[in-house]
């Protein structure tokens, strides 16, 4: 499978005023061509800001992306980018879907006429040929009646409709790349599952990669083949799905793991949570970010930055616990698996 | 929509019916009346006959009631201090010329303040952002009596380019179309107060549209920065303008009195002013009436303005 995006070393800050934010710290991963990849991780951790910067939509000021960040689609790098070609690039090669689909959608424009805007700017076609297409659109991401819908405003719409009329938008051009930003968020659980199934399906009919950025473990377990866990800005570890899920190897992800509702569990076992907040990134702390809410935190921890220890199969994790030295009981995960 | 629009126009007689109530009772709950000056030194006899002359003899509820009655025939009665003067003939010899002023001030305001507005917000944080608020604040700080005889001075009294006062008379024509160079000085001193609100208005309005998320997905489509400003963000922040605008227009057509004195413009201001000073009933009530039912006009036009602007609001009874 060939590389479709690679971000190499991302660093991202926002200037205000109490000071300098870093949101992302410094972060590497790629999607292959047709590939889902999920990124994971609490509020503030930097996730958006990292799809944002694929899309180009940081604004500078007050966002400024670091020298020497790379973001490099089919090979070219996008941070170099001039006017015409954002143009060409986003809407056509990559697309975004946001949280909140009311919130995304212009309402004072039908429906149908976000989506033909998105094909005129891409595709040479008629404003009738396009109208057409988006009929055709609406129906392929379900939607009841499109022939109607399309003249309808993003208000007339149910939540479920929107975020499938926002699917409808980002699809238009079959893009290579779909982002989609914490998709089911806004949505009740039922509609979550839908509009998951309904990004699946077109990711394997349309042989789309897509970029799923979520908090909930949950979601991600159905759709992406490999996960990358994100902490303060930084990746803490990563790997393909089932190592993620059944050999995690960094405290964090063991905890992000036990918060996840089960099914199989007791009434009265209480879903696990964790404790204190993620650190302040105007002063990141110079040590492992998560040291302070770590159960299993050592004097080195707060000291200096934990070192990448690779697994098999491209599994890593950033954790000074599967240092040799470290100690190796009552862990919750099996460290002698290191190569 | 028809069911809508009676309604509202039931609404608006009732409206004025209060309005014109209120007005009547207030102004008879003010000590003095329109003749007490004049009629102070007169012979009893005299003042008498000039008392009923006017009807002002008669109780206040007798008054009232001829007052309303008039005001449904559509006659609003004869002015006490403007000798012979009736309400209808000031509205048609002043109203023209007070509302081509104020229809001209604001055409010229509006247009301009959008402009800077939009200027303003594109160039957010800029020295140019800043030259347009410092602009603005201080054209809305400072009173246009001042504006007008700084310009009275410069390009009428130095420059000799425009007359000092006055104003197109004449036919129809050229009241409403005539002598520009008597109207430019007089729309120039009127328009800045609405080249500071829109100017304000929209730029706030506008920076708020730019930080929604629609604008993003917008961005995401590849769309260029003039498509999305053209697309996206001018129609979602003209919202709160079309909201501000029957303020405007209201206060456009009854005149200004300042500005009508300083030029010496034949206009409704004086006459509106001098009226309630003089308790000049009829006159008071006729104009504060007409000005209502402008004013009510407008915002019902407004109202359907709205639903072109924003389609999440839709009048109810129509079609949905």
């Amino acid at each position: 499978m060939d590389k479709l995006l690679e971000v190499k070393d991302l660093k991202v800050s926002y200037h205000t005023y109490a000071g300098e934010v870093q949101s992302v710290r410094g972060v590497s991963f790629d999607v292959n061509e047709g590939e889902a990849v999920a990124i994971v991780g609490e509020s503030g951790c930097g996730k958006s800001v990292t799809s944002k910067s694929i899309m180009g939509l940081i604004k500078t000021p007050p966002g400024e992306i670091k020298k020497g960040s790379e973001i490099l689609y089919k090979g070219r790098n996008i941070l170099d980018f001039t006017q015409k070609e954002w143009s060409e690039y986003r809407g056509n090669e990559v697309s975004i879907i946001f949280q909140d689909a009311l919130a995304s959608l212009n309402p004072t424009m039908t429906v149908g006429k976000q989506i033909v805007e998105n094909l005129m700017m891409h595709r040479s076609m008629s404003k009738k040929e396009a109208f057409e297409e988006a009929v055709r659109l609406l129906k392929l991401v379900g939607i009841p009646n499109a022939e109607e819908r399309v003249n309808q405003y993003p208000h007339e719409y149910s939540g479920g409709m929107r975020q499938r009329a926002m699917i409808a938008i980002a699809y238009a051009c079959q893009p290579n790349l779909l982002i989609a930003d914490e998709p089911t968020t806004a949505l009740d659980v039922t509609i979550q599952a839908q509009i998951m199934d309904l990004i699946k399906d077109l990711q394997k009919k349309m042989n789309t990669a897509v970029i799923l950025i979520t908090h909930d473990l949950g979601v991600v377990a159905n759709i992406a083949s490999r996960i990358v866990v994100m902490y303060s800005g930084k990746i803490v570890e990563r790997g393909f799905r089932d190592d993620i899920f059944y050999r995690p190897k960094h405290p964090y992800t063991c905890a992000l793991l036990k918060a996840v509702p089960r099914l199989d569990l007791s009434n009265k076992q209480k879903l696990a949570s964790i404790e204190g907040t993620p650190p302040d990134l105007i002063s990141p702390p110079k040590g492992c970010p998560f040291c302070t809410r770590c159960e299993y935190c050592m004097d080195i921890c707060c000291e200096q930055a934990p070192m990448t220890t690779h697994f098999e199969d491209g599994h890593e994790a950033a954790c000074w616990l599967h240092h040799p030295l470290a100690p190796k009981d009552n862990l919750p995960f099996k460290t002698e698996e290191c190569k | 929509m028809l069911k809508y629009t009676a309604r509202r126009f039931l609404e608006m007689i009732f409206t004025l019916f209060i309005i014109a109530t209120g007005t009547f009772f207030l102004l008879a709950a003010v000590p003095g009346d329109a003749l007490a000056e004049r009629a102070e030194h007169l012979p009893e006899k005299v003042r008498v006959n000039l008392y009923a002359r006017y009807g002002l003899d008669k109780p206040v509820m007798e008054r009232y009631f001829i007052t309303m009655n008039g005001m449904l025939h559509g006659n609003f009665g004869e002015s006490v201090i403007f000798e012979g003067e009736t309400v209808s003939d000031i509205v048609k010899t002043k109203g023209p010329v007070s509302a081509r002023l104020g229809i001209q001030q604001m055409a010229l305001g509006i247009t301009l303040g959008l402009a800077l507005g939009i200027v303003a917000a594109m160039k957010k944080g800029t020295w140019v952002d800043y030259s347009i608020v410092c602009l603005s604040i201080l054209l809305i700080s400072i009173p246009h009596l001042i504006f007008g005889i700084l310009l009275q001075r410069v390009f009428a009294g130095e420059l000799h380019w425009f007359p000092t006062i006055g104003w197109p008379k004449g036919d129809l024509w050229e009241v409403w179309f005539g002598g520009w160079k008597y109207t430019i000085l007089p729309t120039l001193t009127g328009c800045f107060v609405y080249i500071a609100n829109y100017a304000r208005l929209l730029k706030t309005s506008m920076l708020d549209v730019m930080n929604q998320e629609y604008i993003l997905t917008a961005e995401s489509k590849g769309l260029s920065k003039w498509q999305v400003m053209r697309r996206h963000i001018l129609r979602n922040s003209f919202i709160p303008v079309v909201t501000n605008l029957p303020m405007s227009i209201a206060m456009c057509i009854t005149g200004s009195y300042f500005i009508e004195k300083i030029f010496a413009i034949p206009g409704f201001g004086k006459y509106y002013v001098e009226a309630i000073g003089g308790r000049d009933v009829c006159i008071v009530m006729g104009q504060t009436v007409i000005t209502a039912a402008i004013y009510i006009a407008v915002v019902f036009l407004t109202d359907i303005l709205y639903t072109l602007v924003d389609p999440r609001i839709r009048i109810r009874g129509g079609k949905k």
